[in-house]
């Protein structure tokens, strides 16, 4: 437990050196050390070293890697965005606050994650809600052809963050109470024993709501993404590769639907496979990022001597090809290490969990992380057509880093209530040993 | 279900693998081809929008520097005396890089040379100004009377320092403006350019330094070097018998003199008129190895060793070449039949001869200094060869006093007692009646500061050009000022 807590604290204070040296290299370009270094550090180090407390009061046998894993990503993300806009920088500071908070209040109020899974279907209805509020006349408000904001007063919120959070907690509690009813084969269908249609419902559900924000919202990095994560948290829950099939089915029959009903969709498509037929026109976002990645080389051109600022959408959704650019392969691969690492540790905590709803609700928080980091790293090295959506921990956004800190907060309470697990059956076997 | 939870693990960490793998592509194979793209203007957008030093003249006047304006590049290039100095500075272009001394200094204008970047630690984390100064040997008041005095002739001017080798103005007609090709209306810079090298006159070659042309009668200082150096003739004898046709062996083709006069005598006597015919004869009698070797020891057939990019090296046919032709060999020997000069090549000969024969390194760039005016580098005088003895140098420089006091280059005097040393050359243009004029000199004649090359392109328009009537006045003009530019009033020096 302690030494869990020990690596937890040690690799927080590396990850505090490398957010502070890249920080001070990137807003160094005109005294040897800016005013700000010292103000900026101590402030780091409180916030860090706040969550670390919070976890070691609150989630004291939790993995020791998640908390540090984050704190790097974000770091980093935050030394990047100083360097490309200091206005947002200060916005992203504000968020990175309230995520801490958000993060530690989690953890002080969740104490048992059985009573989220008591909750599900308030989190089903929730999420449907925040999913559709961008919609409501009014409320909702489109960025860049995208209708994925709500305008609270003065704030802009993207309710769609939270609703990846909703989404996980209902289909975790959903899959405990019916896995064996869905598993099961009670009708005929060809060759194939399938489930009572009934059963089905929310898988359709998904894909239904997936659609609706991807027509609606034109959101196809997180219609992609939560679709996905359903499917494969259902395949997980149920051990039906049935699933994967109507799911991997359904993912194409909306994929080629949106393809021939949508222009925006096409052209991705398109800059995808190739991006220099029109260099200066759809495909000039990509071949910037390309060019980016390209000058950075191997060691990149080092934090603040790059020119990111003709990437569009470099503080969000290109902010990886930034860090090409600025950091190099190096820095890049570092990033793509850090998620994969995530992926591990939190992946652990699900095989590790202390019941079937913990491991599935910490599957599905990772799995939203990873493949969220891999759809649009991957959109940006065109491994796949570019999905807008944010680097998880990375890109500017207060919605999404808020929402990232519950779930980084939600793994670390399934892995702290694992380690609680193993502790009593250690104890239950020391009393039978005795007896 | 951990099975499939590691399955799930196995496929992220495979979708991971394929991002590294493209990310190694992007950022290391292919990097290369993705940096010289060619709608990546990224690495030359940024070099625009960066400061740059400032090239400017000996004398302090600004000829390229950079400024700041409004708009994605956010420093322009100017050169504020355009076409005065283009063919030197060159230019920097978006599209077509640089060129001239633009090209040739670049890391240190653009402040990417180790020399000035990084002097301590501290350097690391400030965006100090690296850019370096880069300032000519050129005298801004000199080149602007080579430009008046050459107007808009096709032709080219140099003057050297002779103690040395700094060249004090070089500029030649017709030449363009670089600001035409910094600008940064990319259409119309592209027009432009497209007109300057298309247009038959080239004025983006100069010619004191790109092109070359049979140097006439002023390849006889070559000659006349190579018969005292192989003791063929002394500057009093032999004399060479009074005639007004030369016919070499092998051919039945007379070489004749200037106007067809008769002209012989000792070697003084033949420089001071210029004597065809007599030299043709001393030609022959040198041979093509010795006459050869002399040549190339003055430069020819190797490029010269200056700053500058694309300079062109002067030619004279190979010894073996001659060994069969020695007709040719008669005509080499007056600055005829394949040997051809630059402006530059020629200055550097009569340069040579009032160094007493030491032959120094030309240079166009006197220092660079950095932004504090801290001095990075400079250029010393370098002997570059000695390709005549003391004596032979001074028995040419006493010959070629005579040919500017009494002979064919006394247009090159002064007003007043300051004695000049000369040698014209009126050089055919192929069959056409249409001559080149050249005058090379240099002054004092005896104790030498200034050695200048003149050269006047002849064509149709302009027909026959002599040395003496047309490219001394020009040469006596920047002879004069380069004296003044580098020791004030020559006058007074007495």
């Amino acid at each position: 437990m302690t030494r869990q807590r020990t690596t937890e604290l040690g690799l927080v204070l590396v990850a505090v050196v490398v957010t502070v040296g890249t920080y001070t290299l990137a807003v160094a370009t005109d005294t040897p050390t800016p005013s700000s270094v010292t103000p900026f550090l101590i402030q780091v180090v409180v916030l860090l070293l706040g969550a670390h407390l919070a976890v070691r009061w609150f989630a004291p046998a939790a993995d020791g890697t998640l908390l540090p894993l984050a704190a790097l990503l974000n770091g980093l993300g935050y030394s990047v965005i100083v360097r490309l806009d200091p206005e947002l920088a200060a916005n992203q500071a504000a968020w990175t606050l309230l995520g801490i908070v958000a993060f530690v209040a989690t953890l002080a109020f969740v104490h048992d994650t059985n009573v989220l899974a008591r909750y599900r279907w308030t989190f089903a209805l929730a999420g449907i809600v925040l999913l559709l509020a961008p919609l409501l006349p009014g409320l909702g408000r489109t960025i860049n052809g995208a209708r994925l904001w709500i305008r609270l007063g003065p704030f802009s919120f993207q309710p769609g963050e939270a609703a990846k959070l909703a989404m996980a907690i209902f289909v975790s509690g959903y899959l405990v109470e019916k896995r064996e009813l869905l598993a099961v084969g009670t009708r005929r269908l060809w060759r194939f024993v399938v489930p009572d249609l009934k059963h089905l419902g929310p898988l359709l559900a998904a894909w239904g709501a997936s659609l609706l924000v991807m027509v609606a919202e034109r959101d196809l990095g997180s219609s992609l993404l939560v679709f996905s994560t359903f499917v494969i948290v259902v395949w997980v829950g149920t051990g039906r590769a049935w699933y994967l099939g109507v799911g991997g089915g359904l993912f194409v029959a909306g994929a080629v639907a949106a393809w021939a009903m949508f222009e925006h969709v096409q052209s991705r498509v398109r800059i995808w496979l190739d991006p220099w037929q029109d260099p200066s026109g759809e495909g000039y976002q990509l071949v910037q990022a390309t060019f980016a990645l390209a000058s950075g080389g191997l060691t990149g051109t080092g934090p603040g001597l790059g020119s990111p600022e003709r990437i569009p959408a470099r503080e969000t959704d290109f902010i990886f090809a930034v860090i090409g650019e600025e950091l190099g392969f190096v820095g890049a691969t570092a990033v793509i290490c850090g998620f994969l690492l995530f992926i591990g540790a939190g992946l652990r905590v699900a095989v590790r969990a202390r019941d079937e709803f913990g491991t599935l609700l910490a599957a599905s928080l990772t799995i939203i992380v990873g493949f969220q980091a891999f759809i649009i790293m991957g959109g940006v090295l065109r491994v796949m057509p570019l999905t807008g959506i944010t680097l998880p921990f990375i890109s500017y956004g207060g919605s999404s880093l808020l929402a990232n800190y519950v779930l980084l907060a939600l793994l670390l309470r399934v892995s702290d209530e694992s380690a609680g697990e193993t502790r009593i059956r250690r104890v239950v076997r020391r009393v039978d040993a005795a007896a | 279900m951990n099975l499939r939870i590691r399955t799930v693990t196995a496929v992220l960490l495979g979708l991971y693998t394929l991002l590294f793998i493209q990310l190694n592509l992007v950022q290391l194979v292919r990097a290369d081809d993705y940096r010289s793209h060619p709608d990546n203007t990224r690495d030359i957008v940024r070099q625009f929008s960066e400061p740059r030093g400032a090239i400017v003249t000996a004398d302090g006047v600004v000829v390229a520097e950079t400024v700041e304006v409004e708009g994605e590049l956010e420093r322009l290039r100017e050169y504020p005396h355009g076409e005065l100095y283009a063919h030197l500075t060159g230019y920097v272009s978006l599209n077509y890089g640089a060129s001239g001394l633009e090209s040739a200094f670049h890391a240190q204008l653009a402040g990417t040379d180790r020399e000035i970047d990084l002097k301590s630690l501290s350097d690391l984390f400030v965006d100090r100004v690296r850019t370096a100064d880069v300032v000519l040997t050129i005298d801004h008041s000199v080149q602007r009377i080579a430009r008046a005095a050459l107007g808009e002739r096709n032709g080219a001017v140099v003057a050297i320092d002779t103690q040395t080798g700094a060249i004090l103005a070089m500029y030649a007609w017709p030449t363009f403006d670089p600001n035409l090709l910094s600008s940064h209306d990319l259409d119309q810079a592209r027009e432009d350019r497209f007109a300057l090298v298309s247009d038959p006159e080239k004025p983006t070659r100069s010619r004191a330094f790109q092109e070359r042309y049979p140097p006439g009668s002023t390849f006889k200082i070559v000659t006349a070097a190579a018969g005292l150096e192989e003791e063929v003739v002394t500057p009093a004898e032999p004399e060479y018998e009074v005639a007004d046709e030369y016919l070499a062996p092998q051919t039945d083709h007379p070489i004749t003199n200037f106007g067809d006069s008769s002209c012989g005598g000792n070697l003084t006597e033949m420089l001071r008129v210029s004597c065809n015919t007599g030299f043709a004869e001393l030609g022959v009698q040198i041979g093509a190895d010795a006459l050869v070797a002399m040549a190339e020891s003055f430069g020819f057939n190797s490029t010269p060793d200056i700053e500058l990019a694309g300079v062109v090296e002067s030619v004279v046919p190979s010894a073996d070449f001659y060994d069969e032709n020695i007709p040719l060999l008669a005509q080499s020997a007056i600055g005829q039949f394949d040997v051809a000069a630059t402006p530059l090549q020629m200055a550097l000969v009569a340069a040579t001869v009032a160094n007493d024969g030491v032959m120094l390194k030309p240079h166009l760039v006197a220092e660079v200094r950095d932004s504090e005016g801290t001095l990075v580098s400079s250029t010393d005088a370098d002997a570059a060869a000695t390709p005549i003895e003391f004596e032979t140098a001074r028995e040419l420089s006493a010959m070629l006093e005579n040919v500017a006091a009494n002979g064919t280059a006394r247009s090159l005097q002064f007003d007043d007692d300051i004695a000049v040393a000369g040698k014209t050359g009126t050089a055919e243009v192929g069959e056409s009646d249409n001559t080149h004029a050249w005058i090379v000199g240099f002054a004092p004649a005896d104790e030498p500061r200034v050695a200048v090359a003149v050269f006047l392109q002849g064509d149709v328009q302009t027909g026959p050009l002599t040395g003496g009537t047309h490219a001394g006045p020009v040469a006596r003009e920047v002879m004069r000022a380069a004296l003044e530019a580098l020791i004030g009033d020559p006058t007074e020096q007495n």
